[in-house]
């Protein structure tokens, strides 16, 4: 039987027109969009690699040779790594940029990158895109860190770590379940419209993640 | 009509014309007009008739409190034309006219006011009862407001919005934009809501100053661009709240326009405190005839000269209870408008300076005197004032009545928010006697009317909500209550409500035409309470939401003596405090609905999809509901499904056997590597909620499906059942994760066997079997099961391979004939063969027992206080209950029963669960649920369809499966 190199699909395709794109481990991936403008703006990262991880001492394990946040809410971002403290036995691990690791064995780990749909937005008028989407109140002052909330965006249950800047600008990078894909897209876009949203790719991310680590 | 020019109070831009169309007339307007001040500014008086007489009404308070002036706006019924805003073009009908507003031929109804008492409907055309339904269909025809087609779809941009907020003020007046101020700064983040399109509330038109030669609007407008500056502090202006919850949600609406994103949008506040700054509005006076086009409340007039330069008529009478009332006297006649006289209906405590201005312009003030009549028709002509003790009269030329009882605090968010309110006999208000935790009230709302003393309420409100947010402040807030002290306190005030010598015609609510005599009336049937008489009477309860009958109701009812509630209270208010769209609280209408990895691609293929549960799925894939092709292929060819929407779990850890064990009723430790385990769950009643597969892949490590519509709630059903014993498993949701892809039909084995290098043949992949494998590098979770009856692969895929799988199998399976089948296509495969969806053949109170499954249960395993295991036991031989059976029609030439069909004789003795035509059998087939009694094989079913009329058709319980009861196909 001859073998057949099979394509991944995105739980959704942005409106744009592609740059630069590449293939990685079967996705295709846009690194740039014409005209991304200067934000606010809105990437997928469906794929990138995410885990869950569960178990009843999560303090004391390094999963990918990095620690766990000790409080549910708090957020640890180690170069591309981002690990969420979602509750006393839960983390949520979401590699977001360099090279893909290697799989960890570690059984404590699921490999959840094909649950969720994974977008990030970023710009100076971010929270005003967010708060017709989520009564989470992303904007609240007095965070410097990046953080985690768990509750509705675009009236789907989300996990959303909000990087509130500076250093780098005001962003957001939430998951859902793939199969909201679609409709969340056309909500995010929806609400964007009035602020001027445009998609980005994975390499205007990695620079405002990038800002971010630093 | 001439407007006046030149005030430093209008809202108008002069010369910046709008035109738009009334009926068959074109008019202009002004750009700041509301569509009913630019009806006014061209002579029009009459805005539409009322809900039950017909009775003409004009604009009355102008902040759309009333139904006098609800109109139809470009094909929307029932739009508030004084708070919309007008714009170039629209077109404005009147409505509940039979020919036009001032010519309405059913103003004849208002000669029948006396056929129509309070509750007439309750009373009248019972008897005899066959007259009931032909009454209802005409009291149906003449009642509401506005036509709506079946069909019609709401017009325009709606949006939504759920800002946060440290505070929240409701009221854009002095005193809550210095409660505004206060709170930001001590740097907190404040949301200010304003019904109008501008801040400053009761004082940003008033050209009185306070003593300080300082105009109040000029003060009012400083106060506002204070509050601009503030970047703590965002406005919505135009942007009425509507609700008030505890934990301080507050919801709005917020009008937008051609320069904003949307139409109208909805807001949902968060905030730590919140502030009403409401105000007051002008309590209506009760008189005869006091709705008729020209009678207005003070303010309105005010507000029509100083706002919009419209003056409200040429010659005026004024009958007020309180001091802004002669300030409105005084102003307008400043302004050109003649005042024949002003009747207070206060003996005295009027201000001296008022008293004076009215006497240095000769206009006569009537102490102690009151409008008792309006005369006119679709115009007032005059007015008879009458002394408060009703001997003496006077009768007045005048074409504008300018009337109020006096003021009235807008008190419905303090009640939604669950403040007690009392009556204060000094101001005659109910003012708050507690309020819950988070919630402050500030200025003309509980009685003040100085400038100093609203602000400084206001300031006082502010920091208390800071504080209540947690800034530190009580230094400030002792300040502040210092400095309130020092200042007049909360003013006296009228409890007036009805003149003396009124007639049929006082109305208490305009909304539904309710007068005085009506109360009267059902006080006299019994209804003594506010609270009754409101449902009795329906007054307050039309689309100005109680606006106008206000606390009149209350105070008139406490007068009477006659009620068993000697202190007044008022009535309940609830969400929206503003009639809302129903568009604006669905706001953007984002469906939010979930696909499958596989939507597109089966749209390609002509599935018509449908929205199933959270789902979008599709149904069939060609034109015929009945779906033959679909199914005879899967029966001699081989299907594609998408059954991705299966819920799919791992569950891991020591105890996760544990945790199976208490919730599938059969004994999972016999689970044997490599093959599927079907079984099912209970609740506590025995019921059964679920059923689905699990397999171990690995020590302590198993992989298990749900139905599709308990996916959702399946880690909580676990935790929730194994909350007290502290057991070590994880469960992680995998449903979106995989997609599967059922490949079903006898020749499922050969299509399969071309894409994979994995033995799938009988022997190595049995029936009930599970096995991983690859398919072109793609690692896959295979079952081996048979939903519908045939030789069938259940392939679990990573979803976003899942186009490039369904590609690839409908390649493979070319020569096979292969075909996606739909949803539909498979209830009918599954239903021949006798297997059950849970939902479809079980209701709530359907057993395990109850659908044939009990050979599932394992009741040996008692110690693992499986869910359900002793209703379980108590249902199994218990009688009465409905039980699962097959059924095939007595004629099977007819079409099959609809699903959900009642069984019956004399009484109903089950249901039709699932039927339809077999092409297989050649014949229509069924599941149905009966009476244990109805259960045994030949008994004969009698089924009722909607529509039968009364022609029942029969069915004989038939033992299920229908198709291939030995199960070799599944096994081939």
């Amino acid at each position: 039987m001859p073998s057949v190199s099979l394509k991944r699909v995105s739980p959704i395709a942005l409106p744009g027109r592609p740059a630069r794109t590449e293939e990685c481990h079967g996705w295709p991936v846009v690194l740039s969009y014409a005209e991304e403008g200067g934000g606010p703006w809105v990437a997928d990262l469906s794929h990138r690699p995410r885990w869950d991880l569960q178990g009843p001492d999560l303090d004391r394990q390094q999963p990918l040779g990095h620690t766990i946040p000790v409080r549910p809410g708090e957020v640890h971002l180690a170069g591309g790594l981002l690990i969420n403290r979602l509750n006393a036995s839960q983390a949520a691990l979401w590699h977001l940029a360099g090279d893909f690791p290697e799989p960890p064995t570690d059984p404590a780990l699921t490999e959840v990158t094909e649950a969720t749909l994974c977008l990030a937005l970023a710009g100076s008028r971010l929270f005003g895109i967010t708060e017709k989407l989520t009564s989470l109140d992303l904007a609240a002052p007095g965070h410097t860190a990046p953080r985690l909330l768990q509750g509705p965006f675009g009236h789907v249950p989300c996990q959303l770590a909000v990087f509130p800047g500076p250093p780098g600008p005001p962003m957001l990078v939430f998951t859902c379940s793939r199969g909201y894909g679609h409709d969340m897209l056309h909500a995010v876009l929806a609400a964007g419209e009035e602020f001027g949203l445009r998609p980005a790719g994975q390499a205007t991310f990695e620079k405002a993640l990038t800002a971010h680590i630093h | 009509m001439n407007r006046l020019k030149h005030l430093p109070t209008l809202r108008i831009t002069p010369g910046a014309a709008r035109s738009f169309t009334y009926g068959k007339h074109t008019f202009e307007g002004l750009q700041g007009d509301t569509v009913a001040t630019a009806l006014f500014a061209n002579g029009v008086r009459v805005f539409g008739r009322s809900l039950k007489y017909h009775r003409p009404r004009g604009l009355y308070s102008l902040d759309g409190e009333c139904s006098n002036t609800l109109m139809e706006v470009d094909g929307v019924p029932n739009v508030r034309t004084e708070t919309t805003p007008l714009t170039a073009g629209i077109r404005v009908a009147a409505q509940n006219v039979m020919g036009r507003p001032e010519l309405d031929l059913l103003g004849v109804l208002d000669a029948f006011s006396w056929a129509m008492p309070a509750g007439f409907y309750y009373r009248m055309f019972h008897r005899p009862a066959r007259v009931w339904p032909l009454a209802i269909q005409q009291i149906r025809k003449a009642a509401g407001l506005g036509r709506l087609s079946p069909d019609f779809r709401m017009p325009g941009r709606f949006d939504e919005i759920y800002p946060a907020a440290d505070v929240c003020v409701l009221g854009g007046g002095p005193a809550g934009l210095s409660a505004a101020l206060a709170a930001a700064e001590r740097g907190l983040r404040v949301i200010l809501l304003e019904a109008r399109p501008w801040l400053g509330g009761a004082f940003e038109y008033r050209a009185a100053d306070d003593g300080d030669g300082v105009a109040l609007h000029r003060k009012a407008r400083d106060l506002a661009a204070a509050v601009a500056a503030r970047p703590e502090i965002r406005v919505f202006t135009q942007a009425p709240a509507i609700g008030v919850y505890s934990d301080g949600q507050v919801t709005a609406f917020q009008r937008g326009g051609p320069d904003q994103s949307f139409d109208e949008r909805y807001i949902e506040i968060r905030a730590a405190a919140v502030v009403v700054a409401t105000g007051c509005g002008e309590r209506p006076l009760l008189f005869e005839h006091n709705e008729r086009p020209g009678v207005m409340q003070p303010a309105c007039a005010q507000r029509l000269a100083r706002t919009w330069g419209l003056l409200a008529g040429t010659e005026a009478v004024f009958s007020v209870g309180h001091d802004l009332g002669l300030e409105a006297a005084v102003d307008l006649f400043d302004l050109g408008l003649k005042v024949a006289a002003v009747a207070d209906i206060r003996e005295d405590g009027q201000d001296p300076t008022l008293v004076k201005a009215l006497a240095q312009r000769n206009i006569p003030l009537l102490k102690g005197w009151v409008a008792r009549k309006a005369h006119g028709g679709n115009r007032v002509t005059g007015a008879t004032l009458t002394s408060v003790n009703g001997r003496f009269h006077r009768r007045l030329t005048c074409d504008l009545l300018a009337a109020a009882a006096g003021l009235t605090p807008a008190t419905g968010p303090l009640t939604l928010a669950q403040s007690q309110l009392a009556f204060d006999p000094h101001t005659g208000y109910f003012l708050p006697r507690t309020l819950p935790k988070g919630l402050q009230a500030a200025g003309r709302l509980l009685g003040l009317e100085s400038w100093a003393a609203v602000t400084a309420s206001g300031r006082r409100a502010g920091l208390q909500a800071a504080a209540d947010a947690g800034a530190d402040c009580q230094a400030a807030i002792r300040e502040s209550e210092a400095a309130l002290r020092d200042l007049p306190g909360a003013v006296r005030g009228s409890k007036f409500v009805i003149a003396p010598g009124c007639g049929r015609k006082a109305f208490i609510c305009f909304d539904e035409d309710t007068t005085v005599k009506n109360v009267d009336q059902a006080m006299a049937m019994g209804f003594d309470v506010p609270e009754l008489i409101k449902r009795f009477t329906s007054a307050g309860t039309g689309p100005g939401q109680g606006g106008i009958p206000g606390h009149n109701l209350p105070l008139y009812v406490a007068q009477t003596g006659l009620s068993p509630d000697a202190h007044p209270r008022p009535t309940t208010a609830r969400p929206p405090l503003v009639p809302t769209l129903l568009a604006t609280y669905a706001g953007a209408q984002h469906d939010m609905s979930k696909r499958t990895p596989l939507h597109d691609l089966q749209v390609a293929c002509g599935g018509r999809m449908e929205r199933v549960g959270v789902w979008t799925r599709a149904r069939r894939f060609t034109d015929d509901p009945r779906c033959r092709t679909e199914i005879l292929n899967v029966r001699t060819n081989v299907g594609l499904l998408d059954a991705s929407t299966l819920g799919k779990f791992l569950i891991f850890g020591p105890d996760a056997l544990k945790a199976l064990q208490r919730v599938y009723v059969s004994d999972m430790a016999r689970m044997t590597p490599g093959r599927a385990k079907y079984s099912a769950m209970c609740n506590d009643d025995g019921c059964i909620t679920d059923d689905g597969v699990v397999v171990q892949t690995a020590e302590n490590d198993y992989y298990f499906t749900t139905s599709t519509a308990r996916a959702g709630v399946t880690v909580e059903w676990f935790r929730y059942h194994t909350r007290y014993d502290g057991w070590c498993y994880h469960l992680v949701n995998l449903t979106d994760a995989y997609g599967v892809l059922n490949l079903a039909g006898p020749k499922a084995r050969e299509v399969l066997s071309r894409v994979t290098t994995a033995d799938v043949s009988n022997a190595a992949f049995p029936y009930m079997g599970y096995r991983e494998m690859a398919i072109h590098g793609v690692p896959v979770r295979a079952l081996r099961l048979g939903f519908v009856g045939e030789l069938s692969y259940e392939l679990h895929v990573p979803s976003s391979y899942m186009p490039a799988l369904w590609d690839l199998l409908m390649e493979a399976g070319r020569l096979e004939g292969i075909r996606p089948f739909g949803l539909e296509a498979q209830n009918a495969l599954r239903m021949e063969k006798g297997h059950l969806i849970i939902g479809s053949e079980s209701e709530q109170r359907t057993t395990l027992h109850d659908v044939g499954l009990g050979f599932l249960w394992q009741r040996e395993k008692a110690d693992q206080r499986l869910v359900g295991a002793a209703a379980l036991m108590q249902t199994e031989r218990q009688p009465g209950r409905l039980k699962l059976v097959g059924f095939k029609m007595a004629d099977p030439s007819g079409p099959p029963p609809r699903d959900g069909s009642p069984i019956v004789d004399a009484r109903i003795r089950g249901y039709v669960c699932t039927a339809r035509y077999s092409f297989t059998l050649k014949e229509p087939v069924g599941l149905a649920l009966v009476e244990d009694g109805l259960a045994q094989e030949g008994a004969r079913l009698a089924i009722y369809e909607d529509g039968c009329q009364g022609q029942l058709t029969h069915a004989v319980v038939t033992p299920y499966p229908f198709y291939d009861p030995e199960g070799r196909r599944l096994r081939q």
